[in-house]
Protein backbone atom coordinates (compact mmCIF):
# COMPACT_ATOMS: atom_id res chain seq x y z
CA UNK A 1 0.00 0.00 0.00
CA UNK A 2 1.38 3.47 -1.20
CA UNK A 3 0.51 7.15 -0.43
CA UNK A 4 0.37 8.01 -4.23
CA UNK A 5 -2.36 10.65 -4.35
CA UNK A 6 -4.30 13.10 -2.51
CA UNK A 7 -7.12 15.77 -3.51
CA UNK A 8 -7.90 19.25 -3.60
CA UNK A 9 -11.63 20.76 -4.39
CA UNK A 10 -11.47 23.36 -6.43
CA UNK A 11 -14.21 25.20 -7.40
CA UNK A 12 -12.79 25.45 -11.14
CA UNK A 13 -10.99 22.76 -12.95
CA UNK A 14 -9.54 24.73 -15.56
CA UNK A 15 -8.36 27.79 -13.62
CA UNK A 16 -7.14 25.51 -11.06
CA UNK A 17 -4.85 23.48 -13.68
CA UNK A 18 -3.39 27.06 -14.76
CA UNK A 19 -2.87 28.01 -11.37
CA UNK A 20 -1.19 24.82 -9.66
CA UNK A 21 0.64 24.46 -12.98
CA UNK A 22 1.75 28.41 -14.44
CA UNK A 23 2.07 29.74 -10.88
CA UNK A 24 3.18 27.00 -8.34
CA UNK A 25 4.73 25.43 -11.53
CA UNK A 26 3.60 21.89 -11.13
CA UNK A 27 3.38 19.63 -14.38
CA UNK A 28 -0.07 17.76 -15.53
CA UNK A 29 0.07 14.08 -15.20
CA UNK A 30 -3.83 12.72 -15.90
CA UNK A 31 -6.69 14.27 -17.38
CA UNK A 32 -9.13 12.08 -18.27
CA UNK A 33 -13.37 12.36 -18.48
CA UNK A 34 -16.07 10.25 -18.07
CA UNK A 35 -19.60 12.12 -18.53
CA UNK A 36 -18.92 15.23 -16.18
CA UNK A 37 -16.57 13.14 -14.40
CA UNK A 38 -12.78 14.65 -15.11
CA UNK A 39 -10.05 12.89 -13.34
CA UNK A 40 -6.64 15.96 -13.01
CA UNK A 41 -4.00 15.17 -11.81
CA UNK A 42 -0.97 17.40 -11.26
CA UNK A 43 2.57 16.03 -10.35
CA UNK A 44 5.98 17.94 -9.26
CA UNK A 45 8.71 18.31 -11.97
CA UNK A 46 11.18 17.32 -9.33
CA UNK A 47 9.31 13.73 -8.79
CA UNK A 48 7.23 13.13 -12.00
CA UNK A 49 6.54 9.90 -10.44
CA UNK A 50 5.65 10.94 -7.07
CA UNK A 51 2.56 11.61 -5.39
CA UNK A 52 -0.09 12.81 -7.53
CA UNK A 53 -2.31 15.88 -6.53
CA UNK A 54 -6.09 15.62 -7.35
CA UNK A 55 -7.61 18.65 -8.31
CA UNK A 56 -11.16 17.59 -8.06
CA UNK A 57 -14.16 19.52 -8.67
CA UNK A 58 -15.97 20.88 -5.37
CA UNK A 59 -19.92 20.18 -6.94
CA UNK A 60 -20.96 19.11 -3.76
CA UNK A 61 -22.43 21.34 -1.35
CA UNK A 62 -21.24 19.17 2.06
CA UNK A 63 -17.69 19.18 0.51
CA UNK A 64 -17.94 23.09 -0.07
CA UNK A 65 -19.18 24.29 3.43
CA UNK A 66 -16.34 22.06 4.48
CA UNK A 67 -14.00 23.72 2.10
CA UNK A 68 -14.97 27.43 3.28
CA UNK A 69 -14.84 26.77 6.26
CA UNK A 70 -11.61 25.31 6.85
CA UNK A 71 -10.39 28.31 4.45
CA UNK A 72 -12.04 30.75 6.89
CA UNK A 73 -9.82 29.46 9.42
CA UNK A 74 -6.97 29.72 7.77
CA UNK A 75 -5.78 26.15 7.80
CA UNK A 76 -4.25 25.02 4.51
CA UNK A 77 -6.58 22.70 1.52
CA UNK A 78 -3.24 21.12 0.75
CA UNK A 79 0.53 21.50 1.98
CA UNK A 80 3.67 21.36 -0.71
CA UNK A 81 7.52 20.86 0.98
CA UNK A 82 10.59 22.77 -0.25
CA UNK A 83 13.94 22.83 -0.02
CA UNK A 84 13.71 26.74 -0.82
CA UNK A 85 10.67 28.59 0.66
CA UNK A 86 12.29 32.00 0.19
CA UNK A 87 12.98 31.47 -3.36
CA UNK A 88 9.59 29.81 -4.07
CA UNK A 89 7.78 32.29 -2.68
CA UNK A 90 9.59 35.07 -4.44
CA UNK A 91 8.68 33.01 -7.67
CA UNK A 92 5.25 32.52 -6.79
CA UNK A 93 4.44 35.45 -5.70
CA UNK A 94 6.61 37.35 -9.07
CA UNK A 95 3.53 35.16 -10.97
CA UNK A 96 0.90 36.88 -9.39
CA UNK A 97 -0.19 34.75 -6.09
CA UNK A 98 -1.17 36.29 -2.96
CA UNK A 99 0.28 34.86 -0.34
CA UNK A 100 -1.40 35.61 3.26
CA UNK A 101 1.54 34.59 5.36
CA UNK A 102 5.32 35.08 4.02
CA UNK A 103 8.07 32.42 4.83
CA UNK A 104 7.78 32.27 8.88
CA UNK A 105 9.45 30.50 11.32
CA UNK A 106 7.59 28.07 12.79
CA UNK A 107 8.15 24.66 15.57
CA UNK A 108 10.39 22.80 13.36
CA UNK A 109 10.13 24.33 9.82
CA UNK A 110 9.17 27.92 8.06
CA UNK A 111 5.69 28.02 6.81
CA UNK A 112 4.29 29.77 4.43
CA UNK A 113 0.65 30.64 2.88
CA UNK A 114 -1.20 31.56 -0.15
CA UNK A 115 -4.82 31.36 -2.03
CA UNK A 116 -4.91 28.88 -4.63
CA UNK A 117 -7.96 31.33 -6.16
CA UNK A 118 -10.05 28.32 -6.18
CA UNK A 119 -11.05 28.14 -2.67
CA UNK A 120 -8.57 26.76 -0.60
CA UNK A 121 -5.17 27.92 0.97
CA UNK A 122 -1.93 26.34 0.45
CA UNK A 123 0.94 25.74 2.99
CA UNK A 124 4.56 25.96 2.07
CA UNK A 125 6.72 24.09 4.31
CA UNK A 126 10.54 23.94 4.37
CA UNK A 127 11.61 22.13 7.31
CA UNK A 128 14.45 23.27 9.63
CA UNK A 129 18.00 21.45 9.23
CA UNK A 130 18.27 19.48 11.78
CA UNK A 131 21.82 20.61 12.55
CA UNK A 132 24.88 17.72 12.41
CA UNK B 1 -25.86 -12.89 -22.67
CA UNK B 2 -23.41 -14.26 -25.92
CA UNK B 3 -25.20 -11.94 -28.10
CA UNK B 4 -22.27 -9.29 -25.65
CA UNK B 5 -19.26 -11.15 -27.06
CA UNK B 6 -20.52 -10.90 -30.35
CA UNK B 7 -21.17 -7.53 -30.85
CA UNK B 8 -18.89 -5.41 -32.42
CA UNK B 9 -19.71 -1.50 -33.05
CA UNK B 10 -19.73 -0.76 -36.53
CA UNK B 11 -18.02 2.31 -38.14
CA UNK B 12 -17.46 6.24 -36.87
CA UNK B 13 -20.88 8.02 -38.66
CA UNK B 14 -23.29 10.21 -37.57
CA UNK B 15 -21.78 12.44 -35.67
CA UNK B 16 -20.45 16.18 -36.15
CA UNK B 17 -19.39 19.08 -34.27
CA UNK B 18 -20.86 22.37 -33.65
CA UNK B 19 -18.77 25.22 -32.61
CA UNK B 20 -19.66 28.03 -31.01
CA UNK B 21 -16.04 30.04 -29.97
CA UNK B 22 -14.72 28.17 -27.17
CA UNK B 23 -18.40 25.89 -26.61
CA UNK B 24 -18.39 22.84 -28.62
CA UNK B 25 -21.58 20.49 -29.35
CA UNK B 26 -21.35 16.87 -30.03
CA UNK B 27 -24.18 16.33 -32.40
CA UNK B 28 -25.33 12.65 -32.59
CA UNK B 29 -28.05 11.17 -35.12
CA UNK B 30 -28.92 7.98 -35.13
CA UNK B 31 -32.22 5.99 -36.83
CA UNK B 32 -33.74 3.46 -34.57
CA UNK B 33 -36.17 1.06 -35.59
CA UNK B 34 -38.61 1.96 -32.81
CA UNK B 35 -41.34 4.18 -32.46
CA UNK B 36 -40.59 7.74 -30.69
CA UNK B 37 -42.64 6.63 -28.06
CA UNK B 38 -41.03 3.26 -26.78
CA UNK B 39 -37.57 5.57 -28.14
CA UNK B 40 -38.98 8.20 -25.05
CA UNK B 41 -39.54 5.79 -22.97
CA UNK B 42 -36.10 4.70 -22.87
CA UNK B 43 -34.66 8.36 -22.41
CA UNK B 44 -36.79 8.89 -19.33
CA UNK B 45 -37.65 5.97 -17.40
CA UNK B 46 -34.80 4.94 -14.62
CA UNK B 47 -35.41 1.21 -15.25
CA UNK B 48 -34.64 1.83 -18.86
CA UNK B 49 -31.82 3.96 -18.37
CA UNK B 50 -29.98 1.67 -15.99
CA UNK B 51 -29.99 -0.97 -19.13
CA UNK B 52 -28.33 1.28 -21.80
CA UNK B 53 -27.29 4.81 -20.20
CA UNK B 54 -24.25 6.11 -18.81
CA UNK B 55 -25.94 7.05 -15.94
CA UNK B 56 -28.58 6.03 -13.47
CA UNK B 57 -31.50 8.07 -12.26
CA UNK B 58 -32.99 8.21 -9.40
CA UNK B 59 -36.27 9.47 -11.30
CA UNK B 60 -38.13 10.08 -14.34
CA UNK B 61 -37.18 12.65 -16.71
CA UNK B 62 -39.67 12.80 -18.56
CA UNK B 63 -41.64 16.09 -16.76
CA UNK B 64 -40.26 19.36 -17.03
CA UNK B 65 -39.03 21.00 -13.60
CA UNK B 66 -38.20 17.51 -12.69
CA UNK B 67 -35.04 17.16 -10.06
CA UNK B 68 -33.11 14.22 -11.10
CA UNK B 69 -30.24 12.73 -9.00
CA UNK B 70 -27.92 11.24 -12.03
CA UNK B 71 -25.14 9.02 -10.92
CA UNK B 72 -22.33 8.94 -13.23
CA UNK B 73 -21.64 4.93 -13.92
CA UNK B 74 -17.52 4.25 -13.38
CA UNK B 75 -16.43 7.33 -12.32
CA UNK B 76 -13.12 7.28 -9.95
CA UNK B 77 -14.70 9.04 -7.09
CA UNK B 78 -18.64 8.56 -7.05
CA UNK B 79 -20.19 11.38 -8.69
CA UNK B 80 -24.09 12.20 -8.31
CA UNK B 81 -24.93 15.47 -9.95
CA UNK B 82 -28.36 17.20 -9.33
CA UNK B 83 -30.06 17.58 -12.91
CA UNK B 84 -33.54 19.87 -13.61
CA UNK B 85 -35.06 19.17 -16.37
CA UNK B 86 -35.38 21.80 -18.50
CA UNK B 87 -37.81 20.75 -21.23
CA UNK B 88 -39.65 17.68 -21.81
CA UNK B 89 -42.25 17.42 -24.57
CA UNK B 90 -42.78 13.63 -24.89
CA UNK B 91 -42.02 12.49 -27.37
CA UNK B 92 -40.04 14.78 -28.89
CA UNK B 93 -37.75 16.71 -27.55
CA UNK B 94 -35.74 16.35 -23.73
CA UNK B 95 -33.67 18.64 -22.24
CA UNK B 96 -31.75 18.46 -18.69
CA UNK B 97 -28.07 19.06 -17.54
CA UNK B 98 -25.34 16.32 -16.64
CA UNK B 99 -23.21 18.00 -14.41
CA UNK B 100 -22.15 21.18 -15.98
CA UNK B 101 -22.67 20.24 -19.51
CA UNK B 102 -26.31 20.29 -21.15
CA UNK B 103 -27.97 17.85 -23.22
CA UNK B 104 -30.89 17.48 -26.04
CA UNK B 105 -32.72 15.00 -27.10
CA UNK B 106 -34.84 15.44 -30.51
CA UNK B 107 -36.69 12.46 -31.38
CA UNK B 108 -38.56 12.51 -35.33
CA UNK B 109 -40.55 9.65 -36.69
CA UNK B 110 -39.48 8.64 -39.75
CA UNK B 111 -41.17 5.23 -41.60
CA UNK B 112 -39.87 2.57 -40.00
CA UNK B 113 -39.03 4.52 -36.66
CA UNK B 114 -36.97 7.59 -35.10
CA UNK B 115 -34.62 10.04 -35.97
CA UNK B 116 -32.56 10.24 -32.80
CA UNK B 117 -30.74 13.60 -32.41
CA UNK B 118 -28.61 14.01 -29.25
CA UNK B 119 -26.44 18.01 -28.71
CA UNK B 120 -24.51 17.44 -25.93
CA UNK B 121 -21.78 19.99 -25.07
CA UNK B 122 -19.11 17.95 -24.08
CA UNK B 123 -15.32 19.92 -23.50
CA UNK B 124 -13.64 19.66 -26.95
CA UNK B 125 -10.82 17.99 -25.21
CA UNK B 126 -12.97 14.01 -24.51
CA UNK B 127 -15.55 14.71 -27.74
CA UNK B 128 -14.43 12.57 -29.50
CA UNK B 129 -14.48 10.06 -26.15
CA UNK B 130 -17.87 10.75 -25.85
CA UNK B 131 -18.78 10.77 -29.46
CA UNK B 132 -17.73 7.01 -29.02
CA UNK B 133 -19.08 6.15 -25.33
CA UNK B 134 -22.80 7.53 -26.87
CA UNK B 135 -22.20 5.45 -30.53
CA UNK B 136 -21.93 2.20 -28.42
CA UNK B 137 -24.85 3.45 -25.92
CA UNK B 138 -27.16 3.77 -28.73
CA UNK B 139 -25.93 0.42 -30.56
CA UNK B 140 -26.99 -0.85 -26.70
CA UNK B 141 -30.23 0.90 -26.94
CA UNK B 142 -31.27 -0.38 -30.26
CA UNK B 143 -30.75 -3.68 -29.00
CA UNK B 144 -32.95 -3.32 -25.69
CA UNK B 145 -35.68 -2.26 -27.51
CA UNK B 146 -35.48 -4.67 -30.19
CA UNK B 147 -36.23 -7.24 -27.51
CA UNK B 148 -31.92 -8.83 -27.63
CA UNK B 149 -30.68 -6.77 -25.07
CA UNK B 150 -26.59 -7.17 -24.72
CA UNK B 151 -25.92 -5.01 -21.36
CA UNK B 152 -25.25 -1.67 -20.78
CA UNK B 153 -21.67 -0.95 -21.88
CA UNK B 154 -20.13 2.20 -19.96
CA UNK B 155 -17.37 3.58 -17.92
CA UNK B 156 -14.95 1.10 -17.61
CA UNK B 157 -16.20 -1.66 -19.47
CA UNK B 158 -16.13 0.37 -22.47
CA UNK B 159 -12.57 1.66 -22.53
CA UNK B 160 -11.55 -1.95 -22.18
CA UNK B 161 -13.73 -2.97 -24.80
CA UNK B 162 -11.61 -2.77 -28.39
CA UNK B 163 -14.97 -1.44 -30.58
CA UNK B 164 -14.80 1.62 -27.97
CA UNK B 165 -10.77 2.25 -29.03
CA UNK B 166 -11.41 2.01 -32.42
CA UNK B 167 -14.61 4.54 -32.55
CA UNK B 168 -12.84 6.92 -30.29
CA UNK B 169 -9.60 7.12 -32.83
CA UNK B 170 -12.02 7.34 -35.61
CA UNK B 171 -14.00 9.76 -34.09
CA UNK B 172 -10.69 11.61 -33.12
CA UNK B 173 -9.82 11.73 -36.72
CA UNK B 174 -13.42 12.81 -37.95
CA UNK B 175 -13.42 15.81 -35.88
CA UNK B 176 -9.23 17.09 -35.93
CA UNK B 177 -9.26 16.29 -32.53
CA UNK B 178 -5.99 14.64 -30.45
CA UNK B 179 -6.93 11.56 -28.47
CA UNK B 180 -5.83 12.28 -24.51
CA UNK B 181 -2.95 10.09 -23.51
CA UNK B 182 -4.93 8.46 -20.97
CA UNK B 183 -5.92 5.61 -20.28
CA UNK B 184 -2.17 4.15 -19.62
CA UNK B 185 -1.44 1.21 -21.38
CA UNK B 186 -1.72 -1.70 -19.07
CA UNK B 187 1.10 -2.74 -17.13
CA UNK B 188 2.44 -6.55 -17.83
CA UNK B 189 1.82 -9.04 -15.29
CA UNK B 190 -0.99 -7.25 -13.38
Amino acid sequence: MKIKLTTVYVDDQEKALRFYTEVLGFAKKADFSNGPYRWLTVASPEEPNGTELQLALNNNPPAKAFQQAIFQQNQPGAMFFTDDIKGDYERIRARGAEFTLPPTDATGSTIAMLKDTCGNLIQLTQLARRSA
Amino acid sequence: MAERAQYTPGPANGAHIQKEADKWTLVLVRELRHSPEKVWQALTDPAHLREWAPFDADGNLGTAEASVKLTTIGAPTPLVSETKVTRAVPPQVLEYNWGSFEMRWQLEAIAGGTRLTLWHNIDRRFIAMGAAGWHICLDVLDRLLGGTPIGRMVGPDAIKFGGWQRLHAEYAQQFGVEMPKWPPKPAQNS
